[in-house]
């Protein structure tokens, strides 16, 4: 008599587990639904413009949030975005042009930049050195696109500050 | 039993609770106050008593009670400018002074105002219905009225409220030449004479010595640089100061000086302000094209036609669905049988002779000739004669063909 | 006192519906005639159900609560009232949201009035309820004292709940005209939850609807804003106050038991009406000795509800009157190419942002964001902290409800140190800071900030 008991109190357990798992599986899927799947970002990789076009010396790209540096041939890639909390940090012109030794490359630093959301401060090379900024400025690679020549920025791929893209 | 306790607080507490209520009365009054306190109920009901004196009572109930707002879905402007400014599209008031002034008839001409609202053109913050936020520049609205008032301060040299006309430019940075754009004219005169394109890439086009200004209006105005700049604070500023001299703002600067008098400083200043990314749809903005570009070749084949024997046939329309090869007449659409030998074509089809024909026609031309092309009994006696003409041309061609085909194959089948 | 000497008026009518469960006034008694017909209207009107037919005099003082609690109850109505309308008027699209508040702002008939009203009432509430909680903390409100079957402890986490609810509603409203201000406060707010390790990213993605801030995101805020947190706010809120209940009253109500207790009442009929006592889980004779008596409680009805309807009618009018003349802020249309300078969060949050930007901390090579440890760390440990801090305070029960006992001396001082120090914080973050968060003094003149012409 216990036998077809305890069997029944199983399959009793069973439909109740079944029914509340089968409960939480639809609340689950339903929160799933808020989980994106893709993101309406911008591309990362964006053609800039010819490199010859660039002023010698700093400029800022709003869309991109990206400075981009060109002495004669060599270009490189700062991003302009705050690594404290993501706020656009501006440029200030130094009044004198400071060359810096970074990573065994020199680096001729004609800015430094401010944070206006929590007072970070940057170097010419990015390098943090005051306020919460928790590390240096991204740099981003730069190369050349192989359809038209322009520049091409990843912003993807961060690279070391010893990363300088020169024209040939 | 059936007791009552009595509060400890009833003193106090009754009092209290009344000025409650009193100043809750006293906020409904306030908020009622402060929805009738605007300056456009003010001008309204003057503007209605103008209406009344000079075109008559009639006439005052016109005047459209409580706020009013142009929509322009295109340009997702709400312009309430109107709430105030309602004499701006009324006739006769045109020596009153602002707000009650009409708004000068020329610009309207190719602007109506409801398809460009006010602030398209005039700069400041259509939302608003009160004067200082309206004109600003008033905190988190820095963009003000392009007015007078922002030229006496900007002690524009002439002419005070040239500044309106960089939003024209917004819109007409393609034109050599806009009419009532004085200042901005100057810039572009000024941008041609002094070769700024050698260094500059200018709409599109020009050297890369110096920045590309294509879009450098929309450039934000704490990018520059205002270490070396004195007084205002402001892009525009800081242009005119660089104008003058480049090197004051920016030492290491390549640019040369000008020497550009205060009024050239302002005028380029304005125009490069101008050169924005502008959103408007494509009919905005003059210039666009509305074709397709022809070729030379089509160009010169149209021209040929209208010049040619074949150009009454041109004219008057027949040839958009008829060729007549006879006189150099090539339909674009060729719907139409070919008008060479409508003579003996037309007998052939429908039986009967041309000038029948043409007189009372049947089918397709019947529609035709009553509703898109109507010939006056004159012009159809000239179709006929031009028809005629066209056969005895076709059959003199015909004659030449049958004569020359042979010589001619042979002399191709011999290479 | 004075109430036992004064003849009852009117009860000889009342006799016929003297049936248990028959009540002669069944919507409301504003003037009750007598104990019975004030606590009659207690049992059977809906609003008032949730008071007890007699409230313990002093707990209706107004400087031993200061009805902080009230009048944060009160301006959640407020809140709800006003927020109706704007939600009929404004539009969740990123290309419509600032439009719409614009539209509020400047032609809607009492617009403006309207967003002033939802915006100084949160602006208030964010206020009054953290100054409920110093309250509660302060006066130990959240111990248990002698009464039976009280639970105070919980009701004190569900209060860090509605704070905690509180805040998030405020911010969450915040972002939805789409604004500067609302932007940048995303993407400060957002940056703050994906620097947490490992799963930052992942909920800031969630929180977002995607990497970027867009549609997706401002729609995501509104549904909290006017959904979710709502009705979680909502469901915190009825239990709070049943809690309330259950627990026997405010802590000042355990006073009554310090009362010597009186030896023989005849029993009498209003017991049966007395929700208090069943609540408390003790029989009806026991509790009526004290809580009962004339000398230390007074009906509900009316004293209690004319209190509250000071506190709530009295909130309304000031909202109301000072809406009038302030103008609840909008900025800059939203623009994701110009970040605002200084870039502020709110008030109530400007202290947090304040230890942002100070606890970046630097041991050796190794950097420690202070985006995680003054944002995420922090906040969460002083939650946390807070949550568990009823279990931690051993002080007697005997100081439960009063302000300032001996035995929680210390830890009073511990906590009012750190309320100051939230308080400093928020002053020099709100009024001490300037462009690039440089420091100035609130009379000093910031630097003219560049406009475009």
């Amino acid at each position: 008599m216990s036998e077809p008991k305890s069997r029944r109190e199983v399959f009793l357990k069973l439909g109740f587990g079944a029914g509340v798992a089968a409960l939480g599986a639809q609340a689950v899927a339903s929160l799933r639904s808020l989980v994106p799947n893709v993101s309406y970002d911008a591309p990362t990789t964006v053609k800039l413009g010819m490199p010859l076009d660039f002023p010698d010396g700093m400029k800022f790209l709003p869309d991109e949030r990206l400075f981009v540096f060109r002495e004669g041939k060599t270009f490189h890639a700062v991003s302009a975005v705050c690594t404290h909390l993501g706020c656009t940090v501006r440029a200030e012109a130094l009044s004198q042009p400071v060359t810096k030794t970074v990573r065994g490359v020199p680096l001729r630093m004609t800015h430094r930049f401010l944070c206006p959301c929590h007072g970070s401060k940057y170097e010419g090379d990015g390098t943090n050195v005051a306020g919460p900024a928790p590390k240096p400025l991204t740099w981003y690679f730069l190369s050349l696109a192989p359809d038209d020549g322009q520049l091409v920025v990843d912003l993807a791929l961060p690279v070391g500050q010893d990363f300088r893209f020169t024209l040939v | 039993m059936e007791k009552r306790t009595d509060s400890p607080y009833p003193k106090i507490d009754r009092p209290v609770l009344a000025a409650v209520g009193v100043l809750l009365v006293i906020s409904c009054a306030l908020f009622a106050w402060s929805d009738r306190k605007h300056d456009w109920r003010y001008y309204q009901a003057e503007f209605k008593r103008r209406v009344a004196d000079k075109l008559g009572s009639e006439k005052a109930k016109q005047v459209r009670p409580g706020l009013q707002q142009i929509w322009v879905a295109d340009l997702k402007r709400a312009d309430r400018c109107i709430t105030c400014h309602q004499a701006a599209l009324w006739r006769g008031f045109e020596t009153d002074e602002e707000p009650l002034r009409t708004h000068s008839p020329a610009p309207f001409k190719n602007h109506p105002v409801e398809k460009y609202g006010c602030t398209s053109c005039h700069g400041g913050q259509g939302y608003a219905v009160d004067a200082a936020e309206a004109h600003g520049p008033i905190e988190h609205w820095e963009e003000p009225v392009l007015g007078k008032t922002l030229g006496e301060a900007y002690s524009l040299v002439d002419d005070k409220s040239a500044a309106m006309q960089m939003n024209c430019n917004i819109c007409h940075r393609y034109d050599r030449e806009t009419k009532g754009a004085d200042a901005i004219n100057l810039g572009k005169k000024l941008v041609v004479e002094k070769g700024c394109r050698a260094c500059h890439v200018v709409n599109g086009r020009g050297g890369t010595i110096g920045p590309d200004l294509t879009f450098v209006g929309e450039k934000a105005a704490e990018q520059y640089e205002y270490g070396r700049l004195s007084g205002q604070k402001t892009s525009f500023a800081w242009h005119v100061a660089h104008f003058k001299d480049p090197r004051a703002l920016v030492p290491d600067t390549v640019m040369p000086n000008f020497h550009f008098s205060t009024k050239e400083a302002q005028a380029l200043s304005m125009l490069v302000l101008s050169w924005k990314k502008a959103p408007a749809p494509a009919d905005y903005r003059p210039g666009t094209p509305r074709t397709d570009p022809q070729t030379q070749a089509e160009v010169e084949a149209e021209q040929r036609m209208k010049t040619g024997p074949g150009a009454w046939f041109v004219k008057t329309g027949c040839f958009v669905c008829h060729s007549i090869q006879a006189l150099g007449v090539k339909s674009p659409a060729q719907i139409g049988p070919d008008l060479s030998n409508a003579v003996e074509d037309v007998q052939s089809r429908f039986g009967r002779t041309l000038d029948d024909f043409l007189r009372e026609p049947t089918g397709t031309m019947s529609v035709v000739l009553s509703r898109q092309i109507v010939l006056s009994p004159e012009e159809k006696a000239v179709a006929i004669g031009k028809l005629r003409e066209a056969f005895a041309e076709y059959q003199k061609q015909k004659a030449e063909e049958a004569k020359g085909r042979r010589p001619a194959t042979s002399v191709s089948s011999s290479h | 006192m004075s109430s036992t000497s004064k003849a009852p008026a009117t009860s000889g009518k009342d006799t016929p519906l003297e049936a248990p469960g028959v009540h002669a006034k069944p919507l409301w008694s504003v003037k009750p005639a007598s104990d019975r017909e004030a606590g009659d209207a207690v049992v059977s009107n809906f609003l008032l159900h949730w008071f007890p037919a007699k409230t313990y005099k002093p707990s209706l003082d107004w400087n031993y609560s200061f009805w902080l609690g009230t009048a944060s109850a009160a301006l959640l109505l407020l809140l709800t009232v006003s927020g109706l309308p704007l939600l009929f008027l404004y539009v969740p699209s990123v290309e419509r949201a600032y439009g719409s508040v614009k539209d509020i702002e400047y032609v809607i008939t009492f617009g403006f009035w309207i967003r002033a009203v939802h915006r100084l009432a949160a602006h208030l509430m964010v206020a009054v309820v953290f100054l409920h909680m110093v309250r509660v903390f302060l006066t130990g409100a959240y111990k248990n004292g002698r009464g039976q079957g009280q639970k105070r402890e919980w009701n004190w986490v569900l209060g860090v709940g509605l704070l905690l609810s509180t805040l998030l509603l405020s911010f969450t409203g915040y972002l939805l005209p789409w604004d500067q201000l609302a932007y940048w406060a995303i993407t400060v707010g957002t940056n703050i939850a994906s620097s947490v390790p490992f799963v930052g990213p992942t909920i800031r993605e969630l929180l977002l609807g995607g990497r970027a801030i867009d549609q997706a995101t401002l729609i995501r805020f509104y549904v909290l804003h006017v959904i979710a947190l709502p009705a979680a706010i909502g469901v915190l809120f009825l239990y709070h106050m049943w809690r309330v209940r259950k627990d026997g009253g405010l802590a000042r109500a355990d006073g009554a038991m310090l009362l010597p207790e009186k030896a023989a009442e005849a029993p009498s009929k209003t017991k049966t009406y007395t929700l208090l006592g069943v609540a408390r889980g003790t029989s009806p004779a026991v509790k009526a000795s004290t809580l009962e008596r004339p000398e230390t409680t007074v009906n509900s009805i009316p004293d209690l509800t004319r209190r509250i309807a000071i506190v709530v009618l009295g909130i309304f009018a000031v909202v109301s009157i000072a809406s009038v003349f302030y103008h609840a802020p909008l900025e800059e249309p939203a623009n994701a190419l110009v970040t605002p300078n200084p870039a502020k969060a709110p008030w109530y949050f400007l202290w947090l942002q304040e230890i942002v930007t100070d606890t970046t901390v630097k041991i050796g090579s190794f950097t420690i964001n202070g985006a995680f440890l003054g944002g995420v760390l922090l906040p969460g440990a002083l939650v946390l902290l807070m949550t568990v801090w009823p279990w931690l305070d051993k002080s007697a029960p005997g100081s439960a409800g009063v302000w300032f006992p001996n035995d929680r001396r210390t830890q009073n001082i511990v906590f009012l140190l750190f309320v100051a120090f939230v308080l400093v914080l928020t002053f020099i973050g709100t009024f001490c800071r300037g462009p690039y968060w440089h420091l100035y003094w609130p009379w000093e003149a910031w630097p003219e900030l560049p406009t475009r012409i």
